[in-house]
């Protein structure tokens, strides 16, 4: 007898300091019980509520809204609890309730109980969480059009500058073929300016349009078997018309072997090229730069280092970014290029699951350039 | 000589082809949307047809289509300023036998035109 009476005092002590409200009503709807949890929050006296009917003790709109009274009825009709609804309380306070048959031993119902949980501060996070997420929606919907916009300018502006400058090339070609007449040796100096600024037109229009692509999302990379070496060779011997211009040696090392990746390999050589000119334009006359290919556990390894004005490590990721362009302004005299090139030689080492990075003393001293890519299977 | 159909809607582009085209010894005629295009080639029946692909009117792939229909054999060489991905290979699908990006080299231009007209000869 002592245990259960043990046993009972604990239950009523866990009624009692449970954080909801606990209300006992019988078939009349009169209220048998309520727990301090209840008198807690509706401020109610005990006198007010025990004993009274609920539609004295709950107001008629909330029971109106909720049908409640109902509820309960169904309850005690069929047997089977009511799995529980929000409550809205005048002054914004939200209720989540329950109602539970209570059977007797006898398995009679005479007894419901009426389960109301505070959800306030649940349904206030629950709205500022629904609000934020439908602001960052809207921003981000906002960010995905502006983006598609200048997408869109970019990809046109593109479109359209290669129009003019197809009839621009063609006729310096026939200049330069002489198709239009012998051009004096004054003629042909300017002609070649021309060349020059015509070609770097073409690949700036190029770059940008690369670069685009390489930031969309839907941008693949088609892979297929190649040889490394094969376009580090074939890049070196283009770039090495380049590199004579200005007295530099320039070396390719490998161990001999032919290491077979998948890739894209027109893009892979674009990497090769862009480094290359890089390296061959920002190291003064008569440096030396170097390519090595090199295999690692998991990747093939490409350095490629220059003896040239070397980058600041403060600037070693920086580079990357788009139109950066070292040392800033006072390159750009001497730099053709818009500082595109870096950009795109990482966009399409990473499209290929490989690494970009540079390793340079400093100033003066040079750089490398590492790449890696992933080996094939 | 190779009889040549050059389609542009850009007045330019269309003048410098035929003076490079004509210097190095082809025959040009012009249309300047894909329209005129299908009715001029089957008026001239050139070797080849260097077509440009955004166009007024009709553009240069259901050109393509057109001329492909009624003459099979057509050689088409799809010449554009559009770098849209899979651009060339719905070219191809429309019949195209070339695809070339403006601005071109002359040279990589000729030797795609004279491929395919010479092909065609054997």
């Amino acid at each position: 007898m002592k245990g259960i009476e043990a046993v009972r005092a604990y239950q009523e002590e866990l009624i009692e300091s449970i954080p909801s409200s606990i209300i006992i009503l019988d078939r009349g709807l009169k209220i048998l019980y309520a727990n301090r949890n209840y008198y807690v929050k509706s401020g109610k006296k005990e006198r007010e509520v025990i004993g009274e009917r609920l539609e004295r003790v709950f107001s008629s709109m909330l029971i109106e809204k909720t049908r409640l009274d109902e509820k309960i009825r169904r309850v005690f009709d069929t047997g089977i609890p009511f799995s529980g609804d929000q409550l809205r309380y005048p002054g914004g306070l939200f209720f989540f309730y329950k109602i539970h048959p209570l059977k007797e031993v006898d398995m009679s119902l005479r007894r419901v109980m009426l389960l109301m949980e505070d959800i306030t501060e649940l349904t206030r996070l629950e709205e500022e969480v629904r609000d934020s997420y439908g602001k960052l929606e809207n921003a981000y919907a906002e960010l995905k059009e502006e983006d598609e916009v200048k997408s869109d300018f970019i990809s046109t502006a593109s479109h359209e500058l290669r129009t003019p400058l197809t009839v621009i090339n063609s006729y310096l070609e026939m200049f330069e073929d002489g198709m239009l007449g012998e051009l004096d040796e004054k003629q042909r100096d300017k002609l070649a300016i021309m060349r020059s600024q015509t070609d770097h037109m073409i690949r700036l229009v190029e770059d940008m349009l690369d670069t685009l692509r390489l930031e969309s999302r839907k941008f693949k990379i088609q892979k297929y078997p190649l040889k490394l070496e094969n376009i580090a060779k074939s890049a070196v011997e283009e770039i090495s018309k380049l590199a004579d211009l200005k007295e530099h040696t320039m070396s390719l090392k490998t161990n001999g072997e032919l290491h077979e990746i998948k890739g894209d390999a027109q893009r892979i050589k674009q990497v090769f090229n862009n480094l290359l000119t890089n390296a061959v334009k920002y190291t003064s006359n008569k440096g030396r730069i170097e390519v090595e290919i090199k295999e690692e556990k998991k990747h093939i390894l490409v350095s490629i280092s220059d003896t040239g004005m070397g980058i600041p490590e403060e600037e070693h990721e920086k580079i990357f970014e788009k139109f950066y362009t070292v040392g800033g302004k006072s390159l750009m005299r001497e730099s053709e290029r818009m500082g595109l090139g870096l950009t795109i030689a990482k966009g399409i080492v990473e499209a290929h699951g490989g690494r970009i990075w540079v390793k340079s003393d400093g100033e003066g001293k040079g750089s490398t350039f590492y790449f890696t890519l992933p080996k094939g299977d | 000589m190779l009889k040549l159909l050059v389609v542009d809607d850009a007045p330019h582009v269309l003048k410098a082809l035929r003076d490079t085209l004509e210097a190095h010894g082809y025959e040009v005629h012009e249309a300047v949307n894909g329209e005129e295009a299908v009715t001029r080639y089957r008026e001239v029946r050139p070797d080849v047809v260097l077509m440009d692909i955004l166009m007024p009117k009709m553009d240069g792939i259901s050109a393509t289509r057109n001329i492909i229909d009624c003459d099979p054999d057509a050689k088409i060489i799809a010449v554009t300023a559009v770098g849209k991905r899979g651009l060339e290979k719905e070219c191809i699908e429309a019949g195209a036998s070339g695809f070339v990006m403006k601005p071109f080299k002359t040279k990589d231009l000729i030797d795609t035109i004279n491929s395919l007209g010479n092909d065609e000869r054997n």
